[in-house]
């Protein structure tokens, strides 16, 4: 997946057609950023100056479906958490969590999110959800599996016309089709043919953190330098780059 | 033989012994695991048939186009419809969770309706001979909004009131080399996403901002200049006031107003949103034919605005607050009212709006439920025709706003949608445009059966290219800008605009990440003295209401930054200055 | 020790074996029978009809499973025959226009996506494999449900089905076929 940080306006269409796919309740009265469930979250970033030297930018992030040594595949006690040998996703079972949060300590990106409270929908609202993805309940850890509900379902029609076990099937995850800029791109990293693998490959795209050698999946695009600085994490919160204090 | 002791035990030891040895144990303790995962409470979807159904969206004017994912007949999921020519496929985050908004548990579900219409008509017969009988209607230039007129001709003294909208003036962004907006929102809400995502890359946009909203992140370049100083700055670049003066009002370096005074000189066409003081050029504001109207409807109130009402002259009032549109301050509203017992009757959807000082509050129809035409968007050049269709039906105890106000003006009204489209057809002129297949035909191409039922489908009618339509202006009214009050409250007021109604999902934004500023929030700059997450008493000169607190270090400090509610609206407007305190 | 001091040992032994290998499976599931008294051997030979008329996929490639009232209503909106069965169905069901409450035997977890289009149509499994012979039974057997866990007893492996429906049912079968990637093939 390549996601272009220029191109992203912070609107949050990424963010809400998430929830909306993978039935993720709305927030508990308690909830705040720290508690929340954001399977992917936008993050503003700026470069730490005031006005007029100040440049702001909006960086999704959801799981980074990390390829070396994945951090959160390692720590599971429950065997919860699996690579996909096949795809590359780290998946996900809340099913089989516990709810140790040994993951979520583990996890470099704050990717994980764990059920503080029982998941609850108003009155009516739970005729909306999605039969394609299971509901979880409090008590465990649940993260972005790259739309595994819209994977299943590609791949049942897949099966049904006919088509081989072999031929990779397409679709895209609802992040990637709500972005109203078109700021994500998705496709199979593998394919070096295909548009996302050459943006992959280009010299402006970079992946956070990549002095943790984790190999995520995800790679961001930006012109940007001091974008690319941010996602190195030169030096541990100063307070400058966070403007909330 | 008596049975001793040990011989129980024995019995029991055996019993234990022999348990192991069956499938019981391990079965409860399978089950009891299986048990564990099927916790009650959290709700299983429900399977169906999966279908998509075509609408389009009418939380805003920008009409987006909508295809649901439904499984059966309930929507699941919203996308947007790829290949439309005015959306280009592209929701907004508001629209994308459009189909919880009929579960919203704060939506007014009961209402006094007979009651009502009984206040109504009695108010009606006793208006006096300069008194008026008011239909407010918050969003203009719908067909609802010709009933009301008309319903308002039908009935003595009757006017029709909308906030001030030019619905006749449309902006071509295609033609715009240079866009200059001043605190307009162009890249976060204004006028169509998809049409201005798909026109980005043919201007340079420069915002004139106080604070540095995501429209000013994403600009080529951003002016931050003091609040209430837009219309100097732009007086400034007119030429009407000196460079000094304005760079004087606005904080900007005069060298700079100069350079920028330049630009757009040598960078036209230009576009400016935001403020009358400084013309757009080369015809990217133009004026719009209106999608066209059954000619017996004709013989229908004028639009007025509120200001032409005398105060103190209105005996009955019925506001639509059914389509989402502006918030008139309530002040405003009831210094027109006559003093003794006015009727107010709101039909609205919301508790947070004018239900708050209405004595009726009629419950109303929320998107996806009901079916209502949507006015075409600023920056549709062509005029449109598109139906929001009904996706699931309305609570029972809801009533049609348009039904409601032509009886009690006792106007008769059919099918008036598929009047109005009847009329559009007959013209011939434009395009229809179809979901499903994406494709657009010619109208004179459809009969006018297919015509209607493409409609019903969500398909937009697109008018024909209008070459000798003239440049035009916006109103001044329409420009947003407003001077800086006089007071010794400490922040200024700039507000920000959100959505309503909105889902409950949106907590992801508002509450659960600090990406948007959520209603009943405000945002400070980090020297505020108050801490992130605070709870607040947000105070102007005309009253109080709570609040949260959220830092923001684009927000320059002497700044308030909130977010429009009614309840704000009705406390402030931009350029107010306000206090923060801790509750 | 002597084998009288044995005995209640043995006793309780023995008491344990009864009530573990019979009295728990009886006590542990409820029973109940399905609305209707179908019979799926009748609709086979009598109407010729094959599992794939009622059981049938839809255009996206997904299962419809079990017919709603209104497939048995293109047929059954008179009486067909005669049995008392029949009549009691129309009565209550397609008259009214409303939906029989089965249970099904198959009941999966809720995390489970299981896809018929990739096991019939790829693998070409037979419908029996895991479903047994109910396709060519003269009644419903009534449907056994555990009351702790609320899952039938058919995920056990009933009658002549070839293996159970649990989970370590299904990753067998993945496994002797070299299918065993990850935990999302069929987790949902």
């Amino acid at each position: 997946m390549t996601i272009d940080v220029d191109r992203c306006n912070g609107c949050g269409a990424c963010m809400v057609a998430c929830s909306v796919e993978n039935n993720v309740p709305p927030a508990h009265e308690g909830a705040t950023d720290r508690k929340g469930l954001t399977w992917i979250r936008v993050y503003k970033v700026d470069n730490g100056e005031e006005y007029p030297n100040r440049r702001t930018a909006f960086v999704p992030v959801m799981c980074q479906h990390c390829g070396n040594e994945t951090p959160c595949v390692h720590v599971c006690p429950q065997q919860a958490v699996d690579v996909d040998p096949a795809t590359g996703v780290v998946g996900e079972m809340p099913q089989r969590c516990l709810g140790c949060r040994y993951c979520m300590a583990a996890c470099p990106y704050h990717a994980r999110y764990f059920n503080w409270w029982d998941p609850a929908w108003p009155a009516g609202m739970e005729k909306t959800l999605n039969p394609d993805v299971s509901t979880r309940m409090r008590g465990v850890v649940e993260k972005c599996n790259l739309c595994h509900g819209r994977w299943h379902a590609a791949k049942e029609q897949a099966a049904a016309a006919g088509k081989p076990d072999t031929e990779p099937v397409s679709y895209v995850p609802a992040c990637v089709e709500a972005c109203p800029t078109g700021a994500i791109h998705f496709g199979d990293l593998n394919d070096s043919s295909s548009a996302m693998a050459k943006e992959a490959a280009e010299p402006e795209s970079f992946r956070l953190l990549e002095k943790l050698n984790t190999q995520p999946k995800i790679y961001y695009r930006s012109k940007k330098d001091w974008v690319r600085g941010i996602a190195a994490a030169p030096r541990p919160g100063s307070g400058k780059e966070n403007g909330r204090g | 033989m008596k049975t001793t002791r040990r011989e129980i035990m024995m019995f029991a030891g055996g019993s234990a012994v022999g348990v192991l040895f069956t499938p019981a144990p391990w079965r409860l303790i399978t089950d009891t695991a299986l048990w564990s995962e099927n916790w009650p409470g959290v709700p299983v979807p429900a399977r169906g048939e999966i279908r998509a159904k075509y609408t389009n969206c009418s939380l805003c004017p920008a009409g987006c186009a909508v295809r649901a994912r439904c499984v059966g007949d309930q929507p699941v999921a919203l996308a947007g419809v790829s290949g439309h020519p005015l959306s280009h496929g592209a929701l907004c985050p508001f629209g994308l969770a459009g189909h919880h908004l009929p579960y919203l548990p704060s939506r007014v579900k009961q209402g006094p309706v007979k009651e009502a219409a009984a206040a109504v008509a009695e108010g009606i017969a006793k208006c006096g001979p300069a008194e008026y009988v008011v239909t407010l209607d918050l969003r203009p230039a719908r067909t609802a909004s010709w009933t009301y007129r008309r319903a308002m001709a039908a009935v003595k003294n009757g006017r029709y009131v909308t906030p001030s909208v030019d619905s006749s003036v449309a902006v071509d962004l295609a033609k715009a080399r240079t866009v200059l907006s001043f605190g307009v929102p162009v890249l976060d809400g204004w006028g169509t996403p998809g049409n201005v995502i798909a026109a980005r890359p043919g201007f340079r946009l420069i915002q004139a901002d106080p604070v540095e909203s995501r429209t000013a992140t994403m600009a080529d370049q951003w002016l931050r200049i003091r609040p209430g100083s837009e219309d100097a700055l732009a007086q400034g670049l007119a030429s009407t006031v000196t460079h000094a003066a304005a760079a004087e009002a606005s904080g900007l370096a005069e060298s700079e107003i100069a350079a920028l005074a330049a630009r757009l000189e040598q960078n036209g066409p230009v576009l400016v949103l935001g403020s009358s003081r400084l013309e757009s050029t080369g015809r990217t504001v133009v004026a719009r034919r209106e999608t066209p109207v059954p000619t017996e409807w004709h013989k229908a109130a004028p639009v007025s605005g509120l200001a032409s009402l005398p105060d103190g002259s209105v005996r009955v009032l019925m506001v639509d607050e059914s389509a989402p549109g502006e918030y008139l301050p309530w002040n405003a509203i009831q210094k027109k009212l006559v003093a003794d017992n006015p009727v107010v009757v709101a039909l609205a959807w919301s508790r947070e709006g004018y239900a708050r000082h209405a004595q009726y509050v009629l419950p109303v129809g929320v998107y996806p439920e009901v079916v209502g035409d949507i006015p075409p968007a600023v920056d549709s050049v062509a005029a449109t025709f598109r139906l929001s269709v009904p996706l699931v039906p309305a609570p029972e105890s809801c009533v049609k706003p348009e039904e409601f106000v032509a009886a009690a003006a006792g106007l008769s009204i059919a099918d008036t949608l598929h009047e109005r489209a009847d009329a559009i057809y007959k013209t011939g002129r434009g395009a229809l445009f179809t979901c499903a297949d994406a494709k657009s035909a010619a109208l004179k191409d459809v009969s006018a059966a297919d015509f209607w039922k493409a409609l019903n489908a969500g398909g937009c009618w697109i008018d024909a290219p209008d070459e000798k339509a003239p440049a035009a202006r916006f109103s001044a009214a329409a420009a947003e800008a407003r001077p800086v009050e006089e007071s010794e409250l400490p922040f200024v007021v700039v507000l920000n605009r959100e959505l309503t109604p909105a889902s409950p999902i949106l907590s992801k934004v508002y509450q659960e990440s600090n990406l948007r500023l959520a209603p009943n929030t405000v945002a400070l700059h980090p020297s505020c003295g108050l801490e992130d997450g605070t709870q607040a008493v947000f105070e102007t000169l005309l009253g109080k209401c709570p609040v949260r607190v959220t830092l923001d270090a684009g927000v320059p400090a002497g700044v308030v930054r909130v977010t429009a509610s009614p309840a704000v609206l009705d406390l402030c407007a931009a350029g107010a200055r306000a206090k923060v305190v801790r509750a | 020790m002597t084998l009288r001091g044995k005995i209640p040992f043995l006793a309780g032994l023995a008491v344990a074996l009864g009530a573990g290998w019979v009295g728990f499976p009886h006590a542990i599931y409820q029973s109940r029978p399905q609305p209707v008294d179908f019979s799926h051997k009748v609709h086979a030979d009598k109407a010729g009809a094959k599992c794939e008329d009622c059981h049938s996929f839809r255009e996206d490639g997904s299962f419809a499973g079990l017919p709603t009232v209104d497939k048995c209503a293109g047929c059954h909106t008179v009486p067909m025959g005669t049995t008392v069965a029949e009549k009691n169905f129309i009565d209550r069901y397609v008259t009214p226009n409303r939906e029989p409450q089965w249970a099904a035997y198959a009941h999966q977890p809720e995390n489970v996506s299981f896809s018929h289009a990739a096991h019939v149509k790829r693998a070409n499994l037979a419908c029996e494999t895991c479903h047994g012979d109910t396709g060519t039974s003269s009644t419903l057997r009534p449907y056994q449900v555990d009351r702790i866990s609320g899952y039938s007893r058919d995920i056990w492996k009933i009658g002549n089905m070839r293996h159970g429906m649990k989970m370590a049912d299904c990753v067998e079968c993945h496994r002797r076929n070299s299918l065993e990637n990850s935990c999302l093939d069929c987790h949902k």
